[in-house]
């Protein structure tokens, strides 16, 4: 499956002799990238065709064909069937938790970059153990502490538990963009009178802008995608969120293949939309975590 | 009101979210896994290292856990990092349709990887799947298989997916990386008569060098914590031939009952991890 996206790079070498001969390079550089690119995404043109066939047309012309008949009604019958309850419960926390979560995640960023504190590195550092932590070693706790609080299988207290994972990668990412603004421009605010709150809100949260909004798409994107946590917190099917709820699916309606496909169309959706307008940041975002 | 109390109140809601979320459960797991519990019992025995004893000596599926789990690394490390390499290069190249080029083979990254399993798992499917229908209609119908239920491929063929959800990452990073190297360098050394492969080996890879470490660092300690795409794909079977530390860890803590087995697997893990996490903390935090 991967074997020709390696060998590509094979079609890049020299271009620099005569002109029919880089033309011919060119064509095979071209035609060895859309033949990877088709392989790449062959599993996800499966499972697209698959949500617009009818289960007959699935078991008669197999996987590949194309659909014989567009069959949008297989949406309507996954939505009805469970996937709109997943699919509110991921929109209702995905939009809750992560502006929240930027926002403390911002001023903990603040406190750590701009105020002089004693001991910053050593907090950013007990932080950055939340980015080396296996998420294995604090299910079992997590588990006993939301039980007492009366929390277990509660979207509310799988709230809290997504904010508490978000924190050291936003922090670290804004933490960085922070240190890059000017001490004067803060200094200069305080000579107007401002107070530290106002610096925060008035002029280093705006000026982080860039860092901000990448981070709340990367965010977004691993809330809507997030699966472990989800699957040990949450029971009743009424509190399942979208990736929880679609692996269900498949356990009841094992051989309603048309469901499924189109049930997963419906969780992806979002994230297609988002990517096709966001995506300049996502190489941002992503940047931010690599350059210290 | 002072700049102490005022650091205190940007960094509290942090600081207390994360102590009780991560630090806490992380102690407490520790402790944990010095006892003899089954999750629900008032009573918790004390029974010093046996956990760690029983896992080592006498619990079979460990071993198969902890072995593949090493594959699953070693793998990880070298399959989607150097495709993402690879793909970053050509990428980098100045064409027409090269933002489309990358946009199709960055979206998988984009899944979840629930998803990214269940789709797999279709494409994996003995009779309805693509992979087995495409070599039938080659007519290859003796290189068709059962994929996920034959222990000796099983795990292969769940690695195979998870590396097309991975190799987005590190190709993002390493174009980012790319972007760094400046034009004049390059120039230079093709004045220099430099091969492509010289100029890459010895221009553009030690460039890199800062971006590989991190992309190994991330690829490392996500593989040891694998879970996800092993559970939706193949649940640890065929007869547990496909557990991964994190998998078992799951089984024995939530379907076994056996809390301090579980949580001295996941020491394991955690042990494993900071091989990497050490030095890369260390980068993160220096600056």
């Amino acid at each position: 499956m991967t074997t020709e996206a390696v060998s590509m790079p094979a079609a890049v070498l020299p271009v620099e002799t005569g002109n029919t001969t880089r033309r011919l390079w060119s064509f095979a550089f071209y035609a060895a990238l859309t033949i990877g690119a088709i392989i790449w995404i062959a599993p996800v043109y499966l499972l697209v065709s698959t949500a617009f066939k009818s289960s007959l047309d699935f078991s008669t012309n197999g996987a590949l064909s194309l659909p014989s008949r567009i069959e949008w009604g297989n949406f309507a019958k996954a939505w009805d069937a469970g996937i709109k309850t997943y699919f509110f419960n991921s929109l209702g926390l995905t939009l809750i938790k992560v502006p929240i979560g930027v926002l403390i995640e911002a001023m903990a960023a603040f406190a750590l970059s701009q105020m002089n504190l004693p001991r910053s590195r050593l907090i950013f550092g007990i932080f950055l153990i939340g980015l080396i932590v296996p998420i294995q070693m604090t299910l079992v706790p997590l588990t006993i502490v939301l039980r007492n609080l009366g929390l277990i299988d509660s979207l509310f207290g799988l709230f809290w538990i997504y904010l508490g994972f978000g924190l050291p990668f936003g922090i670290l990412v804004l933490r960085g963009f922070m240190k890059a603004i000017p001490r004067e421009l803060v200094e200069a605010a305080f000579m107007d009178g401002c107070t530290w709150f106002g610096v925060f809100w008035r002029i280093v949260l705006p000026l982080s802008k860039p860092a901000v909004v990448s981070l709340l798409i990367f965010d977004g994107v691993a809330t809507w995608n997030e699966f472990i946590l989800a699957q040990i917190f949450l029971r009743a099917n009424t509190n399942r969120t979208l990736p929880l709820g679609v692996v269900n699916f498949q356990t009841e309606y094992a051989t309603a293949y048309e469901l499924l496909a189109a049930a997963q169309c419906i969780t992806i959706a979002p994230l297609i939309i988002v990517y096709l307008v966001f995506q300049r940041h996502f190489v941002d975002g992503l940047s931010g975590s690599v350059k210290s | 009101m002072t700049d102490t109390l005022w650091a205190a109140a940007f960094l509290a809601p942090a600081l207390i979210i994360f102590s009780v979320v991560i630090i806490y459960p992380m102690l407490y797991s520790a402790w944990l896994s010095l006892f003899e519990w089954d999750g629900v019992a008032p009573i918790k025995t004390f029974v010093g290292l046996d956990n760690y004893t029983t896992l080592f000596t006498s619990n079979r599926v460990f071993w198969i856990a902890l072995k593949n789990s090493i594959l699953w690394t070693v793998v990880a490390l070298t399959v989607p990092t150097s495709l993402g390499l690879a793909l970053a290069l050509v990428l980098n190249r100045k064409f027409a349709g090269r933002a489309f080029f990358r946009s199709v083979f960055y979206f998988p990254a984009i899944l979840s990887m629930s998803i990214v399993g269940l789709i797999w798992t279709w494409v994996y499917h003995p009779t309805l799947g693509m992979l087995n229908q495409l070599l039938g209609w080659m007519g290859q119908p003796s290189l068709q298989h059962a994929w996920l239920s034959e222990p000796s491929i099983g795990l292969f063929c769940v690695m195979i997916a998870a590396a097309w959800h991975n190799t987005g990452l590190p190709m993002l990073l390493f174009l980012a990386g790319l972007q760094t190297i400046p034009p004049e360098v390059l120039e230079a050394a093709d004045l220099d008569g430099a091969s492509r492969f010289q100029r890459f080996r010895l221009v553009i890879f030690p460039m890199l060098r800062e971006t590989t470490f991190v992309i190994m660092a991330i690829t490392f300690i996500n593989s040891l914590k694998v879970y996800d795409i092993v559970y939706v794909m193949t649940y640890g079977g065929p007869a547990n031939q496909t557990q991964v530390l994190g998998t078992w860890m799951y089984f024995l803590t939530y379907n076994f009952n056996r809390i301090g087995l579980g949580t001295a697997i996941a020491m394991v893990l955690f042990a494993l991890t900071l091989i990497f996490a050490i030095p890369y903390t260390r980068k993160l935090s220096r600056d």
